[in-house]
């Protein structure tokens, strides 16, 4: 377990170190934010000068030496944007991130396990039908639709819920349904599909002709059968909706990571944009690892083959 | 009991209700599309930081409604000779920590953003100036390099900041808690979400309008619209026409609009490819429909333009007529060149508007030019438009302000030789724009740039499109005339019941 644990650890420290490598080429090799920050009117020399003054103009080895070097200190270096330390822009925004993702993950499984459940134990009836179209659409609306006819119906028009921004529990509502509705679908036809795998299974039908009611069946055996595809799903969800909510943040003008990295990339703000890299793989990497343990803790057969 | 007190909460609540409304407004509430990037008024400079930070600080010279440059924290200023102009320093001016505003503060102002080791991106705006000194008399006088006439005109973007507390908290303490000597001072910025400003009510200029002012970053237009149609927010900036045209009849909701000194032109490369030849240059220009852009794109928010400059902009003339929309003489031209289906390139980015940039390649295409659109985001776009003229497509969409409304910020960059935008060069134009760079007599100036348009009208290295309006959604209670040069001063609004 303990070597298992540490080859993980290993791939994923050069897996990180691969897509900082790879995002600090391709940024500055497709132009500084010195343009970006001058006003219009500056003369190539008053470019030149501010380019040299913050150090553009080295070598881009050199930059990525000094910029490893001084990650080598746990220093992520200074937004040139901003002119704050960078894992502070990124630390402030980390927290709304983890709220909107709970709030996402909390439709999605609350909404998506149920829906598919109910979808696989009532198969080939109106229900699943019903039920499917409402997995569909959850599936096939972009979110920057889903997430302005929420504010249309449920701020402008019924004046439930306030519009956007931060500050209090009913906000965090409606960028949740937006976010958690396409985690929601994949949760359900997970669900689906293993239930209807699992209720076809030989133990299944030995359970009952010994008598087990249907009900009993399901809560005590498939279910717990059926949780391990379902839960490869929810960690890669969870890393999707830590990483992946730039269009619900933007319309809801909610400050997580994935507004922050739209923007970091847009003025090209190199090193808010590797922080936010480097917290993100953090997280795909943590999330991975930590699935795997869930795997163990569930099916005593994962536990016993290490 | 229970019921009594319920129904004696109830009537209290109705009572207050209309008393707490009369009682004025407290909060004004501002939607801007971002958050402020530095709140250090010296560091960045774009329409979002300094709509929030402008009310923070006093600048030295200001611009009344009619444009025209009047004292703020100068009372008065002399030159005393052509690069040479001393400023009288208004008394009884503190910042928000108490302490006094003198001479003192504003050279250091000054010397402050002009300093390399600042690494202002505003340097540019200022880097005519040689130095500025604090004089015995409390006077403060500052040197230019050479006789710069735009120097007012940049003075006015000039924030005074005070020198003692600077010192003290050093550049990142100022940036996180900045005082000013302005309206409002700074209470509290959460990245991302929100800066909040509270009045200054001991502000030398009067009593601000509102108690508290909080500025909120909201990206998404809807989501702006939304927080105002809700009273969410009060005032929301960058309102798209088509928006703007439908929240007309919203009650509650009006649509504040000004034409203001930004200029939407074309930019047409005449270094290299298909346009070097004039003949394309102008039958590119005799392609566009001006009207028709204003009235079909920008519902008629913006106005037709004949040179690259608008009313409010120093230089601006009349004089020099544009091209008519002409489609059957610039298809002879084109001919006439012998570029019918040459390959166009049009470089864009997100940042300017689609709906304009097809429309215009429409138009091209409609007199014989093959037109490709070719988009990128605005770190390659100015890269490649301020790159080689070979490398910097043939035509570009762009809106220019300069913020100093003056032709000196406009036409001398796009196209004076050696510029980085400018993919143009001609001996004449140079002379005439160099000249009225370098005198500080308006008459002499205007007649430059009358000079300068016209040899523009002739090389066709670009073309005006239309003075660009400013668009602000408003609660319909909130009293408030933008100004021309984007600038949102809370201190020049006003809430009516």
């Amino acid at each position: 377990m303990l070597r298992y644990a540490i080859g993980r650890l290993i791939q994923a420290a050069v897996a990180v170190f691969g897509v900082i490598t790879i995002v600090f080429v391709v940024m500055h090799v497709s132009g500084d934010p010195t343009l970006l920050l001058v006003p219009q009117g500056a003369s190539a020399e008053e470019i030149a000068a501010l380019r040299h003054q913050l150090g553009f103009d080295q070598p881009i080895l050199t930059q990525y030496l000094a910029y490893l070097a001084g990650l080598a200190h746990f220093d992520f270096g200074i937004s040139v944007v901003q002119r704050v330390p960078a894992i502070d822009i990124v630390l402030s925004r980390l927290p709304y991130t983890i709220y909107l993702a709970a709030g996402a993950l909390t439709v999605a499984v609350g909404a998506g396990i149920p829906v598919g459940i109910l979808m696989a134990a009532n198969k080939g009836t109106l229900v699943e039908r019903a039920l499917a179209a409402v997995v569909l659409t959850g599936q096939s609306v972009p979110t920057f639709l889903s997430g302005i006819l929420l504010i249309l119906i449920f701020a402008v028009e019924l004046r439930w819920l306030p519009t956007s921004g931060v500050g209090s529990l009913s906000a965090l509502i409606m960028p949740s349904i937006a976010l958690g509705a396409l985690s929601m679908s994949t949760f359900a036809r997970m669900m689906r599909i293993a239930m209807v795998d699992e209720l076809g299974k030989d133990y299944v039908r030995a359970a009952r002709a010994r008598g087990l009611s249907m009900r009993a069946v399901v809560m005590r055996h498939v279910l717990r059968n059926s949780a391990i595809p379902v839960i490869t799903v929810a960690a890669l969800e969870i890393g999707n909706l830590l990483a992946g909510a730039v269009i619900v943040e933007t319309v809801f003008a909610w400050p997580g990571i994935g507004q922050l990295a739209i923007q970091s990339i847009q003025s090209r703000d190199f090193l808010v944009v590797q922080v936010i890299v480097l917290l993100i793989s953090f997280i795909y990497v943590a999330t991975s690892v930590a699935a795997d343990f869930a795997y163990a803790a569930i099916d005593p057969r994962i536990r016993l083959a290490r | 009991m229970l019921r009594l007190l319920a129904a004696t909460a109830l009537a209290m609540g109705i009572l207050a209700a209309p008393a707490f409304a009369q009682s004025g407004k407290e909060t004004l509430t501002i939607d801007l599309p971002n958050d402020a990037a530095t709140l250090d008024p010296h560091l960045q400079w774009n329409t979002d930081s300094y709509s929030v930070y402008r009310n923070i600080f006093d600048n030295l010279v200001t611009r009344d409604a009619d444009g025209k440059v009047v004292p703020q924290i100068a009372t008065a200023w002399k030159y005393v000779d052509d690069k040479t102009l001393d400023f009288d320093i208004r008394e009884g001016v503190t910042f928000h920590d108490g302490s006094k505003l003198t001479a003192e503060d504003v050279a250091y102002s000054v010397n402050r953003i002009i300093d390399p080791e600042l690494k202002s991106p505003q340097f540019s705006q200022f880097s005519q100036i040689e130095k500025a000194e604090a004089l015995e008399d409390g006077k403060v006088r500052i040197t230019t390099k050479s006789p710069y006439p735009a120097l007012l005109a940049q003075l006015v973007k000039l924030s005074i900041v005070p020198k003692a507390y600077v010192e003290k908290v050093g550049d990142a303490g100022f940036n996180a808690k900045p005082i000013g000597s302005g309206p409002y001072k700074f209470v509290s910025h959460q990245d991302g979400v929100r800066t909040e400003l509270d009045a200054n009510e001991d502000y030398w200029g009067g009593t601000p309008p509102f108690k508290h002012v909080t500025f909120r970053a909201v990206p998404d237009v809807s989501t702006r619209i939304a927080d105002l149609r809700t009273g969410q927010a009060d005032l929301v900036r960058d309102v798209p026409p088509d928006q703007a045209v439908t929240l007309k009849d919203e009650p509650n909701v009006q649509i504040l609009s000004v034409p203001t000194e930004r200029v939407g032109y074309l930019y047409i490369n005449a270094e290299a490819g298909p346009t070097k030849d004039v003949r394309v240059r102008k039958a590119i220009a005799y392609a566009i429909d001006r009207q028709g852009l204003v009235e079909a794109l920008l519902e008629g928010y913006g106005k037709p333009v004949d040179v690259i400059g608008a009313p409010p902009v120093f230089g601006y003339t009349e004089d020099v007529k544009g091209y008519d929309y002409d489609p059957e003489k610039a298809k002879e031209l084109v001919k006439e060149a012998g570029a019918e289906g040459a390959k166009i390139e049009f470089l864009t980015s997100p940042s300017y508007s689609r709906a304009m940039v097809e429309a215009i390649q429409q138009m091209l295409n409609d007199v014989g030019l093959d037109t490709e659109i070719v988009s990128s985001d605005q770190a390659t776009f100015l890269k490649r438009r301020q790159g080689d003229p070979a490398n910097a497509a043939s035509i570009a969409f762009g809106r220019w302000s300069c913020a100093c409304q003056d032709a000196d910020g406009i036409i001398y960059p796009l196209f004076r030789t050696g510029s980085t935008w400018a993919k143009y060069s001609n001996p004449d134009f140079d002379a005439a724009v160099d000249a009225a760079r370098s005198t500080l007599d308006k008459d002499e100036r205007q007649k430059d740039y009358v000079t300068a348009y016209k040899i523009l009208r002739e090389d066709v290295p670009g073309i005006g499109l239309y003075q660009d309006y400013a668009l602000y959604g408003a609660n319909s209670h909130l009293k408030w005339q933008p100004t021309p040069n984007e600038s949102m001063f809370v201190m020049d609004m006003s809430w009516q019941q």
